[in-house]
């Protein structure tokens, strides 16, 4: 019931609107110009969000990550290139739609599978969050360290081409964070003598440079390759209206999507593209008009973009309840968090309980935001970004990377570790590592090392603890178990491709 | 041949960790060593690469077969190194100096070829940014120890 006050704190706060409204736009500008993601935008903005008081730093970044969730089927759609990874679920359909003079009726249909998605989410999240926030009270150093060692497991194992590269990613991630000195007992790790090693890797440097810098080393790369101008498809006049009866079809679908999405999201590291990747699988398996999947069905529109902003809210539960950022936005909201000065975790939702409702409520009128936007003005979002100068814009990114790394905390130091982060992020694309999964075991590997070694003196030094307890044992299985999951996953893709060499 | 020379990095940077977990000092009495955790990720990771070389032992040639490059890691190296200079320069030059030498680079780059936009670069991009971070934002600017723009400007 906290959600009502906080809703309605929000609403009669006009900066605070103006703030959700604002990142809506910027969400869908960034979520649909291809080659720029949410997460870039995020880490960048990150450094201009200390001079914010952490709500309107939250809420503007929080939104920003729902409305590029939904940006990217308007590239879908639209121009035919996913602008980001979930939504290429949704160009399957939304494509030949937009090529049959439909553009305007798939991008409706689109939006309001959005809405339902990510409101469904975002209830589902509200409902949930404080349930599960008063049994992680409960759970000792052992059994968050299993979580932590699940979570690093699926979403080093479970995303990605590699399960090997996944993994290795996560080790990498684990390790750069260790370096400085050690928060228990003060000893240096990797610093190899330097002062400004011994304060450790920021979060924020390190975020820029592979999300930000890597991206524009990326687009670079990309420029080479595709030369061929993006145009946009124009509709019909029939074509972009839509009537609640050609909608009805796709409420289940819709709705479908909201509820596998929503799973999904609670789960750390799978993100919104396996989500909207099942939902259409799952969707085409029940309509009742398979054979127009993929020909330019409304209804294989609807179930993936539900299931992909369904995600959202859900993913912030394992963040907000145990510190566990189930994806790259999430780990960056975790560091506005810790640069406001806010302990995430169960003990949030007793310290700043009423930060945390009125997250959710911008959250929900950011929904509605973009769903206006979106509905009203997408065709008009994507005149906009066609006229974006690519050629002028990453060079801008490039530069706002610099000085934002340097704003962050006024350290030369910074800057360089965000230069060298940048260039390691576009490697390890290059070469199929999984990116996502080293920063987020980045910002996971000090909660976790300090609980396994609490557990450890719990234990006088014996490892069986984690064995013993069976939520803790519970956990560990999970993360075996996801392991097993995806090697059998390729020993059956290998099996169908005979030759073929995975990486297990 | 690239997931060997991948797992070849790979066990390289695990032997480093290994190598680095191992100088840091045992515990004292009722602790629990510092070096456990990175020791544990560096063994792990070397695991990791010694599957990625097998994997790749057993690769067969036909498969190994990697996408045509058009000298597109050559510009990304360039541009890296111009990025290291860029943040070094911070330190001898301040923000204005550097940012108004490297903004018509990076435009020309990535295919700008706009004399008067290139020329506008010059001006504009320093300007801008300080005008957003160090003026509204409030940051202080990094200050040039060899030579400052903005401490001249300033008297």
């Amino acid at each position: 019931m906290e959600i009502f006050p906080a809703l309605l704190s929000v609403i009669t706060d006009p900066m605070l609107l103006f703030a959700i409204v604002l990142a809506a736009f910027v969400g869908m500008i960034v979520g649909a110009t291809p080659g720029l993601t949410a997460s870039a935008a995020i880490a960048m903005l990150l450094p201009i969000t200390f001079y914010m008081s952490p709500l309107f730093a939250l809420a503007f970044l929080y939104v920003i990550g729902k409305s590029g969730r939904y940006g990217g089927s308007i590239a879908a759609i639209l121009f035919n290139t996913p602008g980001t990874a979930a939504s290429a679920a949704t160009q399957i359909d939304g494509y030949p739609l937009a090529r049959a003079g439909k553009a305007g009726k798939a991008m409706k249909v689109a939006t309001i599978s959005s809405i339902i998605g990510d409101m469904m989410g975002d209830i589902l999240l509200v409902i949930g969050v404080g349930f599960i926030a008063s049994i992680a009270l409960k759970l000792g150093p052992p059994e968050t360290f299993a979580i932590y060692f699940a979570a690093f497991v699926v979403i080093g194992s479970v995303i990605g081409k590699s399960i090997v590269k996944g993994l290795a990613s996560a080790l990498m991630g684990i390790l750069v964070a260790m370096v400085g000195l050690d928060p228990i007992s003060s000893e240096e790790r990797y610093t190899f003598g330097s002062f400004d090693l011994s304060n450790g890797i920021g979060l924020v440097p390190l975020m820029i440079g592979v999300f930000v810098l890597g991206e524009v080393f990326a687009q670079l790369e990309e420029r080479r390759k595709t030369q061929g101008e993006t145009k946009e498809n124009d509709s019909t006049q029939d074509g972009n209206n839509l009537t609640w009866e050609e909608y009805k079809p796709c409420l289940p679908h819709a709705l479908r999507g909201g509820f596998i999405g929503a799973g999904i999201g609670v789960l750390p590291g799978l993100g919104s593209a396996i989500a909207a990747f099942i939902s259409y699988g799952e969707g085409k398996r029940r309509a009742k008009n398979p054979e127009q999947w993929g020909k330019g069905a409304l209804e294989g529109v609807a179930a993936p973009e539900a299931a992909n902003n369904a995600v959202s809210g859900p993913s912030m539960a394992p963040l907000l309840t145990l510190g566990i950022p189930g994806s790259t936005i999430g780990a960056i909201l975790l560091g506005v968090f810790l640069i406001h000065g806010i302990q995430v975790g169960p003990t949030l939702f007793l310290t700043d309980k009423e930060l945390v409702y009125k997250l959710f409520a911008c959250g929900m009128l950011g929904i509605i935001a973009y769903g206006l936007i979106g509905y009203f003005g997408a065709t008009q979002v994507a005149r906009l970004i066609l006229k974006i100068p690519t050629n002028v814009l990453y060079p801008m990114i490039f530069m706002t990377a610099f000085v934002a790394a340097y704003s962050a905390s006024g350290s030369m130091f910074d800057v360089t570790v965000m230069t060298v982060a940048g260039f390691v992020g576009w490697l390890m694309r290059k070469h199929d590592f999984n990116i996502a999964a080293f920063v987020i075991s980045f910002v996971l590997a000090k909660g976790a090392e300090e609980t396994f070694r609490q557990s450890l003196l719990m234990s006088d030094g014996g490892a069986l603890i984690f064995v013993e307890r069976p939520i803790a044992l519970a956990f560990i299985i999970i993360g075996a178990g996801a392991i097993a999951f995806r090697v059998r996953g390729v020993l059956k893709d290998r099996k169908l491709a005979p030759g073929g060499l995975g990486d297990a | 041949m690239r997931t060997y020379v991948e797992g070849l990095v790979l066990t390289a940077i695990s032997c480093v960790a290994i190598w680095g977990a191992w100088q840091v000092p045992a515990a004292s009495p009722g602790d629990t060593w510092a070096g456990i955790v990175p020791f544990a990720a560096a063994v792990a990771l070397l695991a990791l690469s010694g599957f990625l070389i097998i994997g790749a032992t057993r690769q067969s040639a036909g498969e190994a077969q990697s996408e045509p490059d058009n000298g597109a890691t050559l510009e990304i190296v360039g541009l890296f190194i111009i990025a290291l200079i860029y943040q070094q320069s911070f330190r001898w030059f301040g923000y204005l100096v550097p940012t108004a030498i490297v903004a018509p680079l990076i435009l020309y780059i990535f295919g700008v070829r706009s004399r008067i936009g290139l020329a506008l670069s010059v001006v504009l991009c320093p300007l801008v940014f300080h005008v957003i971070f160090f003026v509204l934002l409030g940051v202080f600017p990094p200050y040039g120890e060899v030579f400052d723009l903005l401490n001249w400007i300033q008297g």
